[in-house]
């Protein structure tokens, strides 16, 4: 069954048409690549899966509900609700620098489903050992490392159980020797079965990790499909000259 | 000049610097938290409110802190009809210049503060599903104090030396007795002490907002 739903999606910021007519659908369990080069819409697209932007047409279904339908949308409780389905992790971390990397975990679940204090701790426990860093639990996030930021923005996300984790170029701000790390944590919620969007300029990753590579360019998705088809057999020019460019 | 002298002009020195302190602290307790509701107004979507609250800040900072004074202590009340309400005791119609006015410039602190926070850290609370209040209390407001705070501390030790300004409406603070001194006695050290105690009151500022900065900061 398909978790994420898109259909027609149009986005424009004034005259600029950045998203023109996307279409296309994510399972559950699913890993799913998008790449392309910088202003193909990749993010633009990411980010109104959380209602970070706002479309101006089509459809976006998320676990069955309509985030928006035909470019419009419903009220703000109902808009809260769906995407409460998503998580998402930034290039930036966007970590809250005044809290400690605990506070950073708990601080949504707490506020938001109010979860008692001894259940937030056992859970920011297990979600710092998933991705590494147990021992960082009382460090504020200025004193980490990017790839450790990351990690911890990671376990943030995964603290509000989304159904779906978008990725919004989660590498892309680190030190090339610090990539691993992360990505390393993205394949283990792969392997358990985690639904994941994953922009990124990865193309190692899109192709180890990835079930579906989708490759996007000037609004459009121009080709997808498995990894091998993408990245060893691409069939449109743009796609061909793109991997030519990123990919040996 | 003996030691006695000094004592004897320093007792009603610190008398003044007594009320100068006391008009310090009013004035920071409540224009620091007025200046934060001036600066949501500024921001607030309704556009009358936001208007007023632009109209006061730039009414608060673009005329003289002693325009504002005398007219708090002498103008009001020759207002026709509702003048004779608004007589009020000098010090507290000092106390209301200066809380206005510095309201005024800790909103612009302020604003400049959230302006300065990351637009990723509210996309963040928002994907993490926290509401605007929310967001404000726990995001904004600790962010915006920490980047505020240099800014909050300089603009303090301006106040500090500002409160000499109550001279002119004469309420008696620490430069009103060093002038009686030094006119008395025709003797300059007067205002050497003055000078001192000032330079002291300002130390103790800028260490206490050292430590602040110190507890603040995100390390």
């Amino acid at each position: 069954m398909a978790i994420i739903k898109i259909d027609g999606l149009k986005k424009s910021f004034g005259q600029n048409e950045v998203l023109k007519n996307i279409t296309f659908s994510v399972e559950k369990n699913e890993v799913v690549a998008v790449i392309g080069p910088s202003g193909s819409g990749k993010s633009t697209m990411l980010r109104s899966l959380v209602h970070l932007e706002e479309i101006n047409g089509g459809s976006i279904k998320i676990g069955g509900a309509y985030l928006a339908e035909n470019g419009k949308y419903p009220k703000a409780k109902e808009i809260q609700k769906i995407t409460a389905k998503t998580g998402m992790v930034f290039q930036h971390f966007n970590l809250f620098p005044h809290f400690s990397v605990r506070e950073n975990l708990e601080m949504a679940p707490k506020l938001v489903k109010k979860m008692a204090k001894a259940d937030l701790h056992r859970m920011s426990d297990d979600y710092l050992l998933k991705v590494g860093l147990s021992d960082k639990a009382d460090a504020m996030p200025g004193s980490l490392s990017g790839g450790q930021k990351q990690r911890v923005a990671i376990a943030r996300a995964l603290m509000m159980r989304p159904e779906v984790l978008l990725f919004d170029e989660p590498t892309s701000a680190l030190d090339p020797e610090l990539t691993g790390e992360v990505l390393n944590v993205m394949k283990d919620l792969a392997k358990d079965d985690m639904t994941m969007i994953v922009v990124t300029h990865e193309m190692g990753f899109a192709k180890e990790v990835a079930d579906r590579v989708v490759f996007m360019d000037g609004g459009e998705i121009v080709e997808q499909g498995t990894p091998a088809q993408i990245f060893d057999n691409p069939q449109h020019p743009r796609t061909q000259a793109f991997l030519s460019k990123n990919y040996q | 000049m003996s030691f006695e002298y000094f004592i004897s002009i320093l007792k009603p020195m610190l008398t003044g610097a007594q009320m100068t302190l006391l008009l310090f602290f009013i004035t920071i307790v409540v224009s620091v938290p007025l200046g934060f509701v001036v600066m949501l107004a500024q921001k607030s979507a309704f556009k009358p409110l936001s208007w007023l609250a632009h109209t006061f800040v730039y009414v608060m900072r673009g005329t003289p802190l002693l325009l504002q004074l005398i007219v708090v202590c002498f103008g009001l009340p020759v207002l026709p009809g509702i003048g004779e309400y608004l007589v009020l005791d000098r010090f507290t119609a000092a106390s209301i210049a200066f809380i206005l006015n510095y309201a005024a410039y800790f909103a612009e602190i302020f604003r400049g503060g959230v302006l300065a926070i990351d637009k990723g850290q509210y996309e963040a609370a928002r994907v993490l599903g926290l509401n605007k209040f929310q967001t404000l209390i726990k995001i904004v407001i600790p962010q915006m104090f920490r980047i505020a705070l240099p800014s909050l501390a300089n603009e303090s030790i301006t106040l500090m030396k500002d409160t000499a300004l109550i001279y002119a409406v004469a309420v008696p603070e620490l430069l009103h007795y060093a002038q009686t001194a030094v006119n008395r006695d025709l003797n300059f050290f007067p205002f050497v002490v003055a000078g001192a105690i000032y330079l002291l009151l300002t130390a103790i500022l800028t260490f206490i907002f050292k430590l602040l900065e110190r507890k603040f900061s995100f390390e």
